[in-house]
């Protein structure tokens, strides 16, 4: 069809208006459904982070906000004994290749010991492949937390001295995995009252990490071949 | 041509990876494993068809120097509603498919084919052309990506034969291109005969 300046702007103009009117009412019909599915999901992770238990899970929900983030501790308990912590936490000080990763992190109490129950990730936005393989069940990562005291664990990966077994190929991904847990265990102390405030805790733990880690900032995940 | 010629086309012919050698960048992206290629393939075939199929309709009120800023407002809202609806009605969909949904926008595929196919041609054809350069997609992206899981992961669909031993590099990108270079190799030897 010929071009002259009343029908193209005519035609431009009706046809990203329609566009635009459909995107916004799909937009309308879905938003409710969506933000339910998102609830129903970050809702059963928080039981899925943490052992089995029978009775009714009854869930008492504390929030703290740390600059723009924040970290949602959710203490779950059943028949009147708590059961345990689940803590969503995003990566703070780094985020990951994609976006920063969040992670929902169960803890439970065995006597004085603090144990770290389970791993969910929340979001994520990692290449599929490398960093995306967080969210496996059973990787490196994981295995190097669920069980495992959080006192005794050092909140970075092997090559910078921690004791988190990065993915294969993704170290940055797994700097960010090992940021979001300390975010969690920072919570989850946060909830307990045997921390002042997070902005403390973040400053005085995540410090020395941050100083150790410039250096290499630039490094690409490609260059991680031989971090197995 | 025939309506079954339309389909089969896209998968040999005119097939969009090894052929025409359009869409390389999700090509090379996504390929790590031949699921993540199957499900950006499945992705596009399903946008395609559909973008095809409006754009057949809409092709004789669209001004010709209009035609492409028309055709990729029609493409992006598509994205954008099937990633909507996904996400509302098919969660479990959306999980595995999610990260590819919004590379499909700027994928040239889509708009290579509006431009050059349904532009020109009516409805039917226009959607079996979708269907055939879809395919051709689809399994160009399951073959990159099943040489590059069973080279570099040892593993095929997420089924682990030799864990650990297989070199890392098919995995990454540098593997992507050599994957992509053989069969493009392969695949142009066997049709061209």
């Amino acid at each position: 069809m010929k071009s002259t300046l009343k029908n193209m702007v005519l035609v431009l103009f009706s046809i990203t208006a329609i566009a635009a009117l459909l995107v916004g009412l799909v937009n309308n019909l879905t938003k409710s459904t969506i933000a339910e599915t998102e609830q129903r999901n970050k809702d059963l992770a928080k039981l899925e982070v943490l052992p089995e238990f029978e009775g009714e899970p009854q869930l008492e929900e504390k929030c703290r906000e740390i600059g723009d983030f924040k970290v949602n501790v959710t203490i779950v308990s059943a028949d009147d004994k708590v059961v345990g912590y689940a803590v969503e936490a995003p990566s703070i000080t780094r985020g990951g290749y994609g976006d920063r990763i969040y992670l929902m992190v169960g803890f439970v109490e065995e006597g004085d010991n603090t144990l770290i129950s389970g791993v969910k990730v929340i979001s994520q936005k990692e290449t599929p492949g490398l960093g995306a393989n967080m969210t496996n069940k059973g990787n490196s990562l994981e295995l190097s937390v669920v069980g495992k005291n959080p006192t005794e664990l050092k909140f970075a990966v092997k090559k910078d001295g921690g004791s988190f077994d990065a993915l294969t190929g993704s170290t940055i991904s797994s700097r960010a995995y090992a940021n979001a847990i300390e975010t969690a265990y920072a919570g989850y102390l946060w909830a307990k009252g045997e921390l002042p405030s997070l902005e403390d805790a973040k400053s005085g733990a995540t410090k020395e990490h941050d100083e150790a880690k410039t250096n290499d900032e630039p490094e690409a995940q490609k260059g991680e071949l031989s971090n197995e | 041509m025939s309506k079954l010629q339309l389909i089969t086309k896209g998968i040999v012919k005119e097939n969009p990876t090894f052929a025409l050698i359009l869409g390389m960048c999700p090509t090379l992206g996504v390929t790590s494993s031949a699921i993540n290629g199957m499900g950006m393939g499945v992705a596009t075939m399903a946008v395609l068809i559909m973008s095809n199929m409006v754009i057949s309709m809409i092709k004789n009120i669209v001004p010709d120097k209009v035609r492409i800023p028309v055709f990729i407002v029609v493409i992006a809202s598509f994205v954008t509603i099937i990633e909507m609806l996904m996400k509302a009605y098919v969660p479990a969909l959306y999980a595995s498919l999610g990260v590819f949904i919004p590379l499909i926008v700027v994928n040239c595929i889509i708009l290579g084919r509006a431009e050059a196919f349904a532009s020109k041609n009516g409805l039917v054809d226009s959607a079996l052309d979708g269907i055939g350069i879809g395919l051709g997609f689809t399994l160009s992206l399951t073959a990159i990506g099943a040489m590059r899981e069973i080279l570099g992961a040892g593993s095929i669909f997420g089924f682990s034969f030799a864990p650990g031993v297989m070199p890392l590099l098919f995995i990454l990108a540098p593997g992507g291109f050599f994957a992509l270079g053989y069969l493009m190799v392969l695949f142009n030897k066997v049709a061209k005969r």
